[in-house]
């Protein structure tokens, strides 16, 4: 984090500043660790970076402290861009000294980070999406709360045909990036492997908004199930105009990814009635963890915890469990620790894999319900089943070091 | 791809190309009287969206918020216009670029700021709520009512530019602003009306999308490259110009998302492209 | 430009006591950054202030020799110099083929011409995943690189080498500038009618320029990812061209020194405002219409005019 009085008045007081915090630190009877946060509080990815800060933040406010150090929250702000990440993590390690990161706003930082952190030493806990990050690019320092393409799809997808074993008849809408594309390789393992047949793909483009076209060849194959392999706003509007051109009297809707509650409420009750939704995270689910949870957000907001609240609650949850079983900040010690390490998390008692560092945690499948059948204004969908699905950890391409 | 979804992708089009004629008319005008690309087009398109959403969840009505929108982005284009962009018409063409790419980035933060980043969602009016039936058809109403009004508009601002007074105005401007001056009009007046005129436009394609695609704070983003590549496509500065681009990109991307999904987005830019590069006034346009 | 500011030895030697004053001032990484985008800046200032013309697409010959040079570093084991060439020519070669094609057209025809294959880059980076990353970027790239034999790993070497490249980016420009090529430039801008009459071929000057300010993007892109260790899909997104044209206008087209004042000021009011206010973006905006109306030559403009009134005022007393 960059001091602004080092860039005001600068020259001579700079090497006093940077060694000002250490003093004080020994001057404390108390050992204070910190722990940078990596995200977007401005650009396009804003509305997402501000509320897994938020999420971070509070859950580190809510420890206050791990194996008898004091917990200091600090923020690096990249503006939504990778390289301004990259550059303050480094900024950070090198110059502050710290070693305990956590948090990314979208892949690209995620992997990025992931590198920079690994290359010195330090801890990384995040909340990409990407496979590559517990995949292709695992690495002994990084940790990944949400499960990725391959649970959301098995999670989602196969309760759907138990479900409905006479819909056999699937099409998918597909975003052209390397997350829709695992969404659907995915999507046509299971196709395969029950017996469904997939009458149809559309890909559609990450600066797309107009989906009547795709749609409308959607419905030409008249699919008895639509499966959705995108994320962010691109799902909200395929949802919203595949039940405007009224394609769910005939044909179910799944949103294979979604993050739950924000993007529910986007949608309101009447686009998210009897559509199916894929979810990493959901408030109604009653656990011990999710109630702590609960009390911090509620102590902030009032209301009640969102995907994105929880998933920055996670990451900083999960750097704090790894310290005090522990025992300590030495970052070899933490990383130790986690593997195979079983705690409390948002969605009830969850494990981390020392195959590939990846948290073993429940995926709901969700189903949104009318208007009339709500009990508040949160209660927008069911969870009709949480499945534990993960890839077999030699498939996921990670060859994970044996040491840091 | 079968004759029935080939005929749909071609109505569709149409339907999207009336849509995009709505997002885009603005634009040309403006150009066409004051010889800029206001760069700022999207910004108010995504303010009056963001009123409507305001409006509709204050008074749950949409028709007011149909009224509001246009209205209070023409007002809030008459003070730019006056305070900044006047002082730029003696400058450079860049310097009304600039100022007006200036405009739309604090406007769009304005938003995030009152509004947060998140999305929200516009409910369709209740009365135009679900779909129509047209032979093996289907069409939401909603959609169906939104290419209604552009035409309607399309025929209004047809009357109004080629049988008024003021239209006749704005087309001689059109062709010499200083001729007009001469004639004794007040340019600046006319200016100031346009540039009104065309936010209040691109306002009420806000409003009437939002339903249609929900509210964030980006899709300013959209609403100025769809109408780039319209009104270039068409020809800058002409009403038909806007309605036969729009028309054609839309038909454009209907078609290509069954023979070449992916590339239907690539296509709309590489046709701006190849129009600019041979045939630079567009298909209809005169400058 | 002005004439006094063909090749002046004032400007060059301003820019260079900034340089080095600039990792005492600043923590080194983000000196890094203020150089690499000093860089990216110069291509505009070049063809907007040279040539007079603007163009909103300088980013995607950024991002070209981004991706470039990340995959010559990554998978071809190429040396650093030379992936830094190959990235500035990938960029130049690009700039120069659909240049040749973009300046047969004028005024705002052009400025949407360089939008729409801006937008048509971001695209191509997405279709051609496998070799790009798509929207992960591309990472694992090696972090430790040597000139003859000395390492740039740590950020004050880092930084040097970053400052050098730039400044003989800037020495390049200010060359171009000063020589023949730039008077015809010149006159191009002033009045290009009279030029063509004159016999002067326009298009093939204006592409040459292009070309250049192309080759300039492609190595500030290929000078990012070395400074990163990675590519990140940010470098070819329109928001890139955006920032380069923001830095440029900021510091002032006027001249090439332009393009470090105006890296230097957006990069360090960005990184204060932003802690303090999210929305630090919309000063940005009502500074950049604040500049438009009142200081059209920049911060850069503005030094002069505060030297102009020292030189007055010693001239009076």
């Amino acid at each position: 984090m960059m001091d602004r009085r080092r860039v005001l008045t600068g020259v001579a007081a700079a090497p006093l500043v940077l060694a000002a915090p250490a003093f004080i630190r020994r001057a404390n009877a108390q050992s204070v660790v910190d722990v940078a946060g990596v995200y977007s509080l401005s650009g396009t990815f804003a509305n997402v970076g501000s509320g897994l800060n938020d999420g971070s933040k509070w859950a580190i406010e809510q420890y206050g402290s791990a194996a008898g150090n004091k917990l200091n929250y600090v923020l690096l702000d990249d503006r939504g861009d990778a390289g301004e990440a990259v550059r303050k993590v480094q900024e950070a390690m090198t110059q502050r000294g710290i070693k305990h990161v956590i948090g990314c706003t979208n892949s690209a930082i995620a992997l990025a980070v992931q590198k920079e952190v690994y290359a010195r030493k330090g801890i990384y806990i995040n909340e990409a999406g990407a496979d590559e990050v517990t995949g292709k690019d695992c690495n002994k320092s990084s940790f990944r709360w949400p499960v990725a393409c391959y649970s959301a799809v098995n999670a989602t997808v196969r309760p759907l045909i138990d479900k409905f074993p006479k819909a056999k008849r699937w099409y998918t809408i597909t975003g052209q990036y390397v997350f829709g594309d695992s969404l659907l390789s995915n999507c046509k393992d299971v196709f395969k492997e029950k017996g469904i047949e997939h009458v149809g793909n559309s890909y559609h483009s990450l600066s797309d908004r107009e989906y009547s076209g795709y749609i409308a060849t959607a419905m030409a194959q008249s699919p008895d199930v639509l499966a959705i392999c995108n994320f962010g706003n691109q799902t909200l509007d395929v949802v919203r105009q595949a039940i405007s051109y009224g394609m769910k009297r005939n044909t179910k809707i799944l949103a294979v990814w979604s993050t739950g509650l924000d993007q529910f409420q986007a949608l309101g009750p009447e686009n998210c009635e009897d559509i199916y939704f894929g979810a990493n995270f959901w408030h109604g689910v009653d656990t011990p963890g999710s109630r702590r949870v609960a009390e911090i957000v509620k102590q902030k907001t009032g209301d009640v915890p969102n995907y994105l609240q929880a998933c920055g609650y996670a990451v900083s949850q999960i750097l704090i469990e790894g310290i005090n079983k522990a025992n300590s900040t030495d970052v070899p010690a933490i990383v130790k620790a986690l593997e195979g390490l079983s705690y409390e998390g948002p969605t009830g008692t969850e494990m981390i894999r020392p195959e590939d560092h990846q948290v073993v945690k429940d995926y709901y499948l969700m189903l949104g319900k009318a208007k009339g059948a709500m009990k508040d204004k949160n209660d927008l969908c069911d969870v009709v089943a949480a499945t534990k699905a993960l890839p077999p950890p030699e498939k996921t391409g990670c060859q994970m070091a044996a040491s840091l | 791809m079968s004759a029935q979804l080939l005929l749909f992708q071609v109505l569709n089009g149409v339907g999207i190309g009336m849509i995009y004629f709505l997002l885009s008319v603005g634009l040309t005008l403006i150009f066409g009287l004051m010889r800029f690309v206001n760069f700022a087009h999207g910004a108010f398109y995504l303010v009056a969206a963001y009123i409507a959403y305001a409006v509709v969840i204050w008074t749950g009505s949409f028709w007011w918020a149909l009224l509001l929108g246009p209205a209070i982005v023409a007002v809030l284009a008459l003070v730019i216009e006056r305070l900044l962009l006047r002082h730029t018409y003696s400058l450079p063409h860049e310097a009304q670029i600039l100022i007006t790419f200036a405009v739309a980035l604090f406007l769009q933060e304005m938003v995030i700021l009152i509004f947060t980043p998140l999305g929200h969602n516009v409910p369709v009016p209740p009365a135009l709520s679900g779909v129509l039936f047209l032979g093996p058809y289907v069409y939401p109403a909603y959609r169906l009512a939104v290419v209604g009004v552009a035409a309607l508009v399309a025929i209004m601002l047809w009357i109004a530019i080629e049988r008024t007074k003021m239209g006749s105005i704005l087309r001689a401007g059109s062709e010499s602003a200083e001729m007009v001056g001469l004639l004794g009009i007040n340019v600046d007046r006319v200016f100031m009306a346009t540039f009104a005129l065309g936010a209040a436009l691109a306002g009420l394609a806000g409003v009437l999308v939002a339903p249609l695609r929900g509210v964030e704070p980006f899709m300013s983003a959209e609403a100025l490259g769809i109408a780039f590549v319209v009104v270039v496509v068409g020809g800058l500065g002409t009403l038909s110009g806007a309605l036969v681009g729009g028309i054609l990109i839309g038909l454009v991307q209907s078609i290509m998302s069954t023979l070449w999904p992916e590339g239907a987005q690539l296509m709309i830019y590489a046709s701006m492209a190849l129009v600019i590069l041979i045939r630079p006034t567009g298909l209809l346009g005169r400058i | 430009m002005h004439a006094t500011e063909r090749f002046p030895n004032l400007a060059t030697a301003i820019v260079l006591a900034a340089l080095v004053v600039l990792p005492f001032t600043v923590p080194a990484t983000l000196a890094s950054q203020i150089a690499i985008f000093a860089t990216g800046a110069l291509s505009v200032v070049l063809l907007l202030g040279a040539v007079g013309l603007l163009s909103f697409g300088q980013g995607l010959y950024l991002g070209v020799g981004a991706y470039v040079c990340g995959i010559l570093v990554r998978d071809a084991g190429i040396g650093l110099i030379p992936a830094l060439l190959v990235a500035s020519l990938s960029g130049a070669v690009l700039a120069g083929l659909l240049g040749s094609v973009i300046v047969r057209r004028h005024g705002v025809y052009f400025v949407m011409l360089t939008l729409a294959f801006a937008q048509m880059g971001y695209f191509v980076v997405l279709a051609f995943k496998s070799v790009t990353g798509g929207e992960n970027g591309l990472s694992g790239l090696p972090r430790q690189f040597d000139i003859l034999g000395l390492s740039i790993a740590d950020p004050l070497s880092m930084y040097g080498f970053m400052a050098g490249a730039f400044f003989l980016v800037f020495l390049l420009v200010q060359r171009v500038i000063a020589s023949p090529f730039g008077s015809v430039l010149a006159a191009i801008r002033e009045n290009e009618p009279r030029s063509e009459a004159l016999g002067y071929p326009v298009a093939r000057y204006k592409t040459a320029a292009v070309a250049l300010a192309g080759g300039i993007a492609g190595l500030a892109g290929g000078l990012h990812v070395i400074f990163l260790g990675f590519v990140p899909p940010s470098d070819i997104e329109l928001e890139m061209s955006q920032r380069l044209l923001v830095i440029a206008l900021i510091g002032g087209i006027g001249s090439p020194g332009g393009a470090l004042i105006g890296s230097a000021f957006y990069t360090i009011v960005s990184e204060a405002l932003s802690e303090i206010w999210p929305r630090w973006m919309a000063l940005i905006a009502l500074l950049l219409i604040g500049l438009v109306l009142f200081l059209p030559g920049g911060l850069w403009s503005a030094g002069r005019r505060i030297s102009a009134l020292f030189e007055r005022k010693i001239a009076h007393d």
